[in-house]
């Protein structure tokens, strides 16, 4: 052992440098948010909440076809449907279980006609199960409250996919801008550190 | 009557061994498990995991789901890592079905596959770290995740459950406000891991004293027990999946595999360390060499829905739509596949077999934490009883894989 290494054995140098990166952090800005003051919305296409879409004419949009309930994989979705007076088909209940699903929104995206959606609501709680078996109108309710005019057909298209574009090469593809868009350049190094015991391979 | 002052000592004195009961609902066992230890004093005799407290039984329920709806139950196997298991089961599928995805959706996924790799092992470290007794590591990881997190809602709408990847390519393409955010993390990705990580805990003589040393396994004994991941390099043995047997854009950018030497605790907190940059390092490759193109695969219609803006147009896609989600892809084949790739924690194999339905026949997974969880007896024989929080830290187990 030498005699440097002695040093910083007696005088703690590797737990005092430890001390001096948390002692800085505290003049550095939070970056903790105080949650139910302070609130971050979510990005577009978040899958939160379901809601059912309501047409112009204020009735629901679903047609009653099921797909939505033959693909979800937790099989919470369930649609019964009956024959009309002029033999169209009428959705009689239309129910979803929110404490079973999973938020995968395949229901969203087996839908061919942009009926149910899901929205940017995340903070649901109640006292009672019963509040969480949704019903076709709790689930019109929910796009009132949410997504009702032009955010919800914004918002729903985000997880609407594919579409024809997801098979071709769209002109305005992102991609890795360099130069301008790019930021300061990787300090890294270009092979693996050896140290305490590592050797690099491969 | 109590024996006279002068009698003690002089008895011979009776000892046996203790059965301690830790877990199932014990912190530092990350989930669900629960160990029997029976101890001599403070050393550990025998250690019994039981498994099974988290058990749903994903196998059993994708042989109901057709291929495409038995993706969000990958999610929920590894779930601090859903991005990569939901990449491995559609590299497994696509593997089944014969398909390749176009090159743009090979770079999308490896950029996933990374970050998650990253956020995992943060969350390895930091909660291992938090184990032996430092909070500060923990509390800087999950300020960097949420970068991480903040990025996989930007782009596919959750944060932990993403479901992103699909049979064929990917859900969505990526914005251009994803690329130049991620670029601008892997700028100061590495040095934060330098000044901020390495400062707290890679010189720290506590956290020395409690690592090196402990849960020794060797190279051999690695192998043996078949051990993949971090876990296993740490011991010496250079196998990783992404360098054995290329899937996605692995092939096209250059990574170093970092394996340690003594395969102790420390050696194994190092390889993760050393990971981690090796992962920025691959995303940053992965950004500079992104091609635009198609992000599904042409063929993608005859197992992934159809494009959106067609189905009410077109009356082979609605058919196609229709006959996807109710009976599963029409030109499943038969036959039977393994296909393995590299989650963060070791080697996720899916053994799939096809019967010409549009369900799996069978589904078999092969976790790595299942795997990891077997080795810890031989981890902790004779060690203290303060070391098995060690070593249940260093193999880093999700226990959502374990019990599937």
């Amino acid at each position: 052992m030498t005699i440097k290494d002695l040093a910083k054995r007696v005088f703690l140098v590797e737990i005092l440098k430890g001390m001096a990166l948390t002692l800085r952090m505290i003049f550095t800005h939070a970056v903790t948010r105080q949650y139910p003051e302070e609130k971050r919305p979510p990005f577009p296409g978040f899958r939160g909440l379901h809601a059912l879409v309501r047409k112009e004419n204020g009735e629901a949009k679903c047609v009653g076809c099921g797909l939505c309930a033959a693909i979800c994989p937790s099989k919470c979705i369930s649609v019964y449907t009956s024959e009309g007076s002029d033999h169209n088909k009428v959705v009689d209940r239309y129910e979803i279980e929110v404490l079973r699903c999973v938020y995968c929104a395949f229901c969203v995206e087996a839908c061919p006609f942009g009926a149910v959606v899901l929205t940017d609501h995340y903070e649901y709680s109640d006292y009672s199960r019963a509040a969480f078996d949704m019903d076709k109108e709790k689930l019109l309710a929910n796009w009132d409250k949410f997504m009702a005019g032009p955010k919800g057909e914004e918002y729903f298209k985000r997880f609407w996919r594919p579409l024809s574009e997801d098979y071709a090469t769209p002109e305005d593809q992102p991609v890795f801008r360099g130069g301008a868009g790019a930021p300061k350049a990787l300090p890294g190094k270009e092979t693996v550190e050896v140290q305490g015991g590592l050797s690099d391979a491969a | 009557m109590p024996a006279a002052p002068e009698e003690i000592g002089k008895k011979e004195v009776k000892t046996k061994e203790l059965t301690v009961n830790m877990g199932p609902q014990h912190p530092a066992t990350h989930g669900v498990l629960r160990l029997v230890l029976e101890l001599n004093g403070e050393t550990v005799v025998k250690c019994t995991p039981y498994v099974g407290y988290l058990h749903r039984g994903v196998e059993k329920l994708a042989e109901n789901r057709t291929y495409m709806s038995a993706l969000p139950l990958t999610d929920r196997l590894d779930y601090i890592s859903s991005m990569a298991n939901n990449i491995g089961y559609c590299v497994a599928v696509e593997r089944l079905f014969g398909v390749e995805p176009p090159e743009r959706a090979k770079y999308i996924r490896t950029i996933m596959a990374e970050m998650t790799r990253i956020s995992s092992h943060i969350i390895g470290v930091a909660t291992h770290v938090l184990d032996i007794g430092a909070t500060t590591l923990f509390l800087y990881s999950f300020r960097d995740r949420e970068t991480l997190l903040d990025l996989f809602e930007m782009t596919c709408g959750a944060r932990l459950t993403v479901s992103y990847p699909r049979i064929g390519g990917v859900r969505n393409d990526v914005s251009q406000e994803f690329i130049d955010k991620l670029y601008e993390f892997t700028g100061y990705f590495p040095e934060t891991i330098e000044r901020e990580y390495e400062t707290l805990i890679d010189r720290n003589r506590i956290w020395l004293q409690r690592t090196k040393g402990i849960g020794v396994i060797s190279a051999e004994d690695a192998i043996n027990w078949g051990l993949t991941g971090p876990t296993l390099r740490g011991s010496g043995v250079p196998y990783d999946v992404r360098k054995h047997a290329p899937y996605d854009a692995y092939d096209k950018v250059e990574f170093d595999v970092p394996v340690g030497k003594n395969g102790d605790v420390y050696d194994r907190y190092k390889c993760r360390m050393e990971e981690l940059k090796q992962s920025n390092r691959i995303i940053r490759q992965c950004i500079e060499q992104m091609p635009r193109g198609p992000i599904m695969a042409p063929d993608a219609p005859k197992f992934t829905l159809p494009p959106k803006d067609k189905v009410l147009t077109d009356m082979e896609s609605l058919i196609h739509h229709f006959v996807l989600i109710t009976k599963g892809p029409i030109a499943s084949p038969e036959g039977e596949i393994y296909s393995a790739t590299e989650v963060p924690k070791g080697e996720l194999g899916f053994y799939m077999i096809g019967d010409g339905s549009g369900k799996p026949y069978r589904m078999r997974l092969r976790s790595p934490s299942f795997v990891h969880v077997s080795v810890l007896p031989e981890l902790c024989k004779d060690a203290l009883i303060a070391d098995v929080i060690a070593n249940i830290g260093t193999i880093d187990i999700v226990l959502g894989e374990v019990d599937r």
